[in-house]
């Protein structure tokens, strides 16, 4: 417990924020389709010749090969600076890049690591199926060895931003001998192979930013199985563990400047009622200073999970806390919103679309392990808690 | 500048030998002996606390402490907080700050002992703990004083429901009493002894819910409990994290608001722990047998010492309201 001032770092933060705000882009965002794709790959490509893409990873693949505590300060100066959410490109620079970074083969890593770097490429997910939500391990999609390919059948869903993605890191169960999660391969797909179908999903927002995707004899050289065959299992624990790294100072911070929002509305909206501003209620005061101490609490617990991820290469069960807190508190802060801001907020615009943020809120608690998962997690991972009955 | 929660080689160190003493002195179950209420065990390994350093931990070496900061007082104080530790040792701590040149080295060997003491709403003093103490740390919300316990009439024993304190009253005297600049640092020292307590009570949960078995298995198998306990972890985690936070950076841009944020969570991770302690324990956590009460207890003391959930809501929204 300390603070590292160190003038090499504070240098390095001043490049950052230099840099950020000369090239942020100030074009409007798409918000879904392959306008978001095109915008996101070439957001991915001006950060790549400003030499800011992969701060923190090995130079010979085209990043910096700077520590983690640049890359903490570079997502830090990126949210303050109000860059775009990596939204489409989230998979291959927070799953899939650092995934094969760690287990990669050498091909692999070649092939694939410098591209998304230049924002040449683009990753989604394929974990998810539809009888495989919470218990990954079920998984039913199948590949068959034929030669030197998996044919692969079946089908994956909630896979974000799947239309337009060039890649995929899909896990398909390869061995019908081993059961469950000792079966499982974790393989590179590529989107344009045939055989492959997306069928779009709107949420409950309105927004179309996942899908179902179906796999029909599709075909997947067996140098893109990552790590060993049948060892997918170990391979997706670690790619689920990256996407509770410093990814998330983003939306930290995304969810503090959500609330101080919500404060600064209440101080200037005047309630007709009284003639007096909204936080001139105790109760409504009350309300926003514990959302206020919850999100700097969620800070905190981001710096002490980054601190702990300083010191190990593949972050732990603990990430857990982290995003349950985020994950429950967000829906608090978007929900706050429009208990307080009463008809008005129940109105979709362009400024103030507190709707569509509210609505997309749920997908924290959802998305990546259920609250309740996450909770068993922390029970079971975390406190060493005996396991529930499950099956083998 | 970049903050570092995890700890240090030498942070690493002081926990663990402050843990050591009080695992051997302080266990919690010294609180079956009425005779070790009232910071009477304490007392006892005084001399001991003191040759630790524990009294001058974050005082810098030229005023006689040390020579840590906040971090290590931080750290300590929640260890403390783990063993029910009397609030008496916190006071000490507090007081080698505030002390006068004169009297800080009587207060870090522990010759010159320190109590906590709160005004109440009905216009008297409630000391804690202080029997024989030469010294009172007056707290408030967002505020801190000295004073000597001189000033005070005579003190009275109260019945607590705590009964593993002595709270004693007086009037609270019509004198004025200098604001000490230390009120952040005593207050954060509060909250870590919150989360210890919140810390604590998680790990007796835990500990149960893997041996105590129903239905043929251990009660943490079950969900209904195994949540409960994962939600103990979290609360106990995010009130951990911004105390080390807030301590960190008290200084170099951190502040008030961090503070009663750390403050307004550690209360709450502490009452509502060991109420789910309690519960988790469930007709054994209800009896005086086990000591699930004490902590429920100890954790209304210190969420009503020098601080209250309006003080610390008002605090976190100053610049605005």
């Amino acid at each position: 417990m300390r603070l590292i001032a160190e003038p090499a770092l504070d240098t390095f933060r001043e490049e950052c924020r230099d840099w950020l705000s000369d090239n942020v882009p100030r074009a409007k965002r798409p918000h879904e389709g392959l306008a978001l794709r095109d915008y996101d790959l070439a957001w991915q490509r001006t950060q790549y010749e400003g030499g800011w893409a992969g701060v923190s990873w090995p130079a010979e693949y085209g990043g910096r090969g700077l520590s983690v505590l640049e890359q903490l300060i570079w997502h830090e100066e990126y949210a303050r600076a109000g860059a775009p959410p990596s939204a489409s490109m989230f998979v291959a620079l927070s799953h899939a890049g650092p995934t094969l970074i760690v287990q990669g083969s050498e091909a692999q890593k070649q092939r694939h690591l410098p591209a998304i770097l230049k924002g040449e490429e683009n990753w989604c997910q394929g974990f998810s199926e539809p009888g495989a939500g919470s218990d990954l391990a079920g998984l039913k999609t199948r590949g068959v060895i034929d030669g030197d390919h998996l044919v692969v059948n079946g089908t994956k869903i909630w896979t974000s931003y799947a239309q337009g993605a060039d890649w995929q890191e899909l896990l398909v169960h390869t061995d019908p001998e081993r059961p469950r999660h000792k079966g499982i391969s974790w393989i590179i797909c590529d989107m344009r192979a045939p055989g492959i179908e997306i069928r779009p999903i709107t949420a409950m927002s309105g927004l179309t930013h996942f899908a179902q995707v179906f796999y029909d004899d599709v075909r997947i050289p067996l140098t893109n199985v990552v790590g060993a065959l049948h060892e997918g299992w170990r391979v997706a624990m670690t790619t689920l563990g990256f996407e509770r790294g410093t990814g998330t100072i983003a939306h930290q911070i995304e969810l503090a400047n959500a609330v101080e929002r919500l404060v600064e509305r209440a101080r200037t909206t005047i309630s007709p009622q009284s003639g007096l501003s909204l936080i001139a209620d105790d109760a409504v005061a009350a309300q926003l200073a514990q959302l206020r101490a919850e999100v700097a609490a969620l800070r905190s617990l981001t710096v002490a999970s980054v601190s702990r991820g300083m010191r190990e290469t593949v972050p732990g069960a603990e990430g857990n806390i982290v995003a349950l807190y985020f994950g429950e508190l967000s829906r608090r802060v978007h929900g706050a919103a429009l208990e307080l801001l009463g008809p008005d907020a129940l109105i979709r615009s362009e400024s103030h679309n507190l709707p569509l943020h509210y609505l997309e809120s749920f997908k924290w608690a959802i998305g990546g392990g259920t609250s309740e998962i996450r909770r068993n997690a922390i029970g079971e991972r975390v406190l060493g808690l005996p396991r529930g009955p499950r099956a083998a | 500048m970049i903050v570092d929660l995890e700890p240090t080689e030498d942070q690493v160190l002081i926990t663990e030998s402050i843990t050591g003493l009080l695992t051997d002195h302080l266990p919690v179950a010294r609180f079956r002996e009425v005779h070790s209420h009232g910071a009477a065990a304490e007392r006892a390994i005084w001399g001991d606390l003191a040759g630790l350093g524990l009294f001058g931990l974050g005082l810098p070496e030229e005023k006689g402490g040390i020579g840590f900061g906040l971090p290590e007082e931080v750290l300590a104080a929640r260890v403390l907080g783990m063993h029910l530790a009397s609030t008496s040792v916190l006071a000490q701590m507090a007081a080698a700050h505030v002390a006068t040149e004169a009297m800080r080295d009587d207060v870090t060997s522990g010759a010159v002992r320190a109590a906590f003491a709160v005004a109440t709403l009905s216009g008297a003093v409630h000391r804690i703990d202080g029997e024989g103490a030469t010294l009172v740390v007056l707290v408030a919300p967002g505020s801190a004083a000295l004073v000597t316990a001189d000033i005070f009439g005579d003190w009275h024993a109260l019945a607590p429901m705590d009964e593993t304190v002595a709270i004693h009253g007086t009037a609270l005297p019509a004198a004025e009493f200098d604001p000490s600049p230390e009120a952040q640092r005593i207050a954060l020292l509060l909250a870590a002894y919150q989360v210890g307590i919140a810390q604590a009570v998680t790990d007796m949960a835990v500990d149960y819910a893997k041996t105590r078995e129903q239905f043929g298995q251990p009660i943490g198998a079950f969900q209904a409990i195994k949540h409960m306990c994962a939600d103990m972890a979290v609360r106990a985690a995010a009130a951990d994290a911004q105390v080390r936070y807030a301590a960190v950076t008290l200084g170099h841009g951190g502040g008030d608001g961090e503070i009663a944020a750390a403050r307004l969570l550690a209360s709450n991770a502490a009452l509502e722990n060991a109420k789910a302690n309690i519960q988790i324990h469930g007709g054994m956590g209800f009896t005086a047998e086990c000591d699930a009460h004490l902590f429920l207890k100890r954790a209304h003391l210190l969420s009503s010492l020098g601080s209250s959930r309006r003080a610390e809501e008002r605090q976190l929204m100053a610049d605005v309201v």
